[in-house]
């Protein structure tokens, strides 16, 4: 019986050969690597649904069709590699759109440039990965980023903040410095010292790198106020990060804070924190709030949230416009080949949801005024979001928690 | 440094309540319990699937699961460890085992993502000058009560004396009449309930995460390696003197060196005395 079933299926298949499926144009695979089981793995994979539905709708790219091939990296350089290899080697992809942790990205380069196959970040931040473009280009001239600017970028617009916001607004000329002792952070650190050097009137009183295992964050928090911080800027992209805003809840600490927070700035986290995150002020690339900072951020924003019934984090901001960038470089190109795609995408100058997307020679997406910038927004009462930062984008002001009123 | 002197106590409390079940067992059993963070970790998942899954009150989810885990504790003695108590190695891996076997299956159930669960007050508490966070007041507070409450029960009531008996001297303690088994397993639901306690009273100041059953347990072999295997005086002490460490290393120096502390612990003691402070060596 199950003989005859397979003997129905070849023949119905040699039937259809022709005019049906074998006359369709092979599919494009979009491969993406990613914490899948975070938001900002789930915020690539929904960014890529979103843009390869309507590539797809509009009739591909090169008359071929968009398939989302999702990998997890679970946060593990192991995982992450192996997952690289998966999508290259079995699943056959023909880019790599995705990553979150820079740790696992820098792990999985060696690998994607031996697959000689573009990858497009849109998660991890560290600069290492986009200065193996610089230092070898022949083998790592695959490796784009999109999104987010990158940490040295990322501790300017820190800085520039402490010094707008913090110091003007506040008054705080004190400030200290918490966060993860990762890779990422080390990039930030130095790059936002060094700003805020040369702005002057901001002094570091106090800073403090911790092992993202600490369970105890009230010695920290003791120390800060000890040393006379008047602002606090953490620097955390991972789970420790309930942790520490859990902490600064609990301890009612009496000095207001506000930096990058990535696991806060998913749309459920304050809820799901009992509303601990109320009064930080968090860093977003792409505000996840209905602020135009370019055309198409607010479409891509409606289309996303009634599409996925959540808001988009900035993975998703970044997946989006990653696959509309690839699209127009394979267009140019005429061609899936690597080698012919990538001079195109070197010359990227793509307006998207994000922001306006130019790559430098490093291949890393610029930042500054005309490119990608960088917002703040506070998490207010009601868990509900203001932007308060820079003052041309604001859709709100700064509400100061309760014990400090 | 007044808030070390604070701070310090609080994660001494939840130390001892981690680290005494962990040493009742080696006492009382010789078995070196690997599973004891999975204790640990099931309470707090357990709590957490009651409390925000299912929506039960606070007070009912965290009771529930201590009870819960206690009744694994006695499961676990029966199926697992009685039948190989013959052989400290074989308890030993299937202790290891079994601990995987948890986080696997709480992996299959729950992913990887870390999640989080409600605190008992939002409150904070002055003391000395130093603001505490209720929940970790809370967890003090309970852990004094629960470390007492066994102290009492170690020290001052028969079946106490019968744990102590079991715990120097097994074959005698048998010819004496004492149910060794029943002891045994008396002490494997204590230990389970007294870890289950330790994390639904820390994980709402804490996030819970499949791999969370792995700190306590390397904390737990601190205190006890630096106590002394068995020693429930040797513990208690042990852990005040783990919380203190980590609470004064993270206030003056980083809390980069926090994790590594438990460590240095382990290596010194096993190197400089390897009875522990209040340890008697014995033979396995």
């Amino acid at each position: 019986m199950r003989r005859w079933g397979a003997l129905a299926i070849v023949a119905a298949l040699i039937a259809i050969g022709p005019s049906g499926a074998g006359a369709q144009a092979p599919l494009i695979k979009v491969g993406v690597p990613g914490p899948l089981q975070l938001a900002v793995g789930q915020g690539i994979l929904y960014g890529l649904q979103l843009a390869a539905g309507e590539i797809n709708a509009a009739g591909g790219i090169l008359g071929r069709k968009l398939t989302v091939v999702p990998e997890d990296e679970a946060e593990n350089p192991e995982i992450g590699i192996a997952a690289i290899r998966k999508l290259i080697e079995s699943n056959k992809v023909d880019v790599l759109i995705g990553g979150q942790t820079s740790g696992v990205t820098l792990a999985q380069l060696p690998v994607i440039s031996r697959g000689k196959i573009v990858y497009l970040g849109v998660g991890a931040a560290s600069p290492l990965i986009t200065d193996q473009v610089r230092k070898d280009y022949a083998n790592f001239k695959y490796i784009f980023r999109v999104t987010p600017v990158n940490s040295t970028y990322l501790g300017f617009a820190l800085a520039d903040f402490v010094d707008e916001f913090a110091k003007t607004e506040l008054k705080a000329t004190k400030i200290a410095i918490v966060g993860e002792n990762l890779v990422w952070v080390q990039g930030v650190l130095p790059a936002m010292e060094r700003r805020l050097a040369e702005k002057q009137g901001v002094q570091v009183v106090y800073k403090e790198l911790f092992d993202v295992r600490t369970t105890d964050f009230s010695p920290m928090f003791a120390k800060a106020r000890a040393a006379g911080a008047q602002f606090v800027v953490p620097l955390m992209s991972h789970a420790s990060s309930d942790v520490v805003v859990k902490a600064y809840a609990s301890l009612k600490v009496p000095v207001p804070w506000g930096g990058i927070d990535v696991k806060q700035q998913e749309a459920d986290a304050c809820e799901k924190l009992g509303g601990a995150s109320v009064g930080e002020v968090v860093l977003f690339g792409s505000p996840p709030l209905k602020v135009a900072v370019t055309p198409k951020s607010i479409p891509f924003l409606e289309k996303y949230t009634d599409r996925f019934k959540r808001a988009p984090v900035y993975t998703s901001f970044g997946a989006y416009d990653a696959m509309y960038i690839y699209k127009a470089a394979v267009e140019k190109a005429q061609t899936l080949d690597p080698e012919k795609v990538i001079p195109f995408l070197e010359k990227t100058d793509y307006v998207g949801a994000s922001a306006h997307v130019v790559f430098d020679e490093a291949h890393d997406v610029r930042y500054g005024p005309g490119y990608a910038v960088e917002t703040m927004v506070q998490w207010q009462d009601g868990c509900k979001r203001a932007l308060i930062w820079p003052r041309s984008l604001a859709t709100g002001k700064y509400v100061p928690l309760a014990w400090m009123r | 440094m007044v808030d070390v002197l604070i701070l310090g106590a609080i994660n001494s409390a939840v130390y001892a309540m981690l680290a005494l079940g962990f040493t009742l067992i080696f006492g009382v059993g010789r078995v070196v319990n690997l599973a004891h963070g999975s204790f640990y970790a099931m309470g707090v998942y357990i709590a957490y699937t009651l409390v925000v899954v299912l929506g039960l009150p606070l007070i009912v989810g965290t009771t529930a699961a201590v009870l819960a885990v206690a009744g694994i504790g006695l499961a676990m003695d029966r199926v697992l460890i009685r039948p190989l108590r013959h052989s400290v190695l074989a308890v030993l891996i299937i202790t290891v085992v079994f601990a995987l076997f948890v986080e696997q299956v709480i992996f299959a159930f729950y992913g990887y993502t870390s999640r989080n669960i409600p605190s008992f007050t939002t409150n904070t508490l002055t003391v000395l000058g130093v603001t505490v966070a209720g929940q970790r007041a809370i967890a003090f507070a309970a852990g004094v009560i629960a470390l007492s409450l066994v102290w009492l029960l170690v020290y001052r009531t028969r079946f106490g004396s019968a744990i102590l008996a079991v715990s120097q001297d097994r074959e005698a303690a048998t010819y004496l009449g004492i149910d060794v088994d029943h002891v045994s397993r008396t002490v494997m639901v204590l230990s389970a309930a007294l870890a289950a306690m330790a994390g639904v009273l820390v994980a709402p100041v804490l996030v819970v995460s499949p791999q969370m059953w792995v700190l306590p347990l390397i904390k737990s072999f601190a205190v006890v390696i630096l106590g002394g295997l068995g020693s429930i005086p040797g513990s208690l002490l042990a852990s005040v003197l783990l919380g203190y460490s980590e609470t004064a290393v993270s206030r003056f120096v980083s809390s980069t060196l926090t994790e590594l502390i438990p460590l240095v612990l382990i290596l010194v003691t096993l190197l400089v005395r390897p009875s522990g402070l209040l340890g008697r060596r014995i033979e396995l």
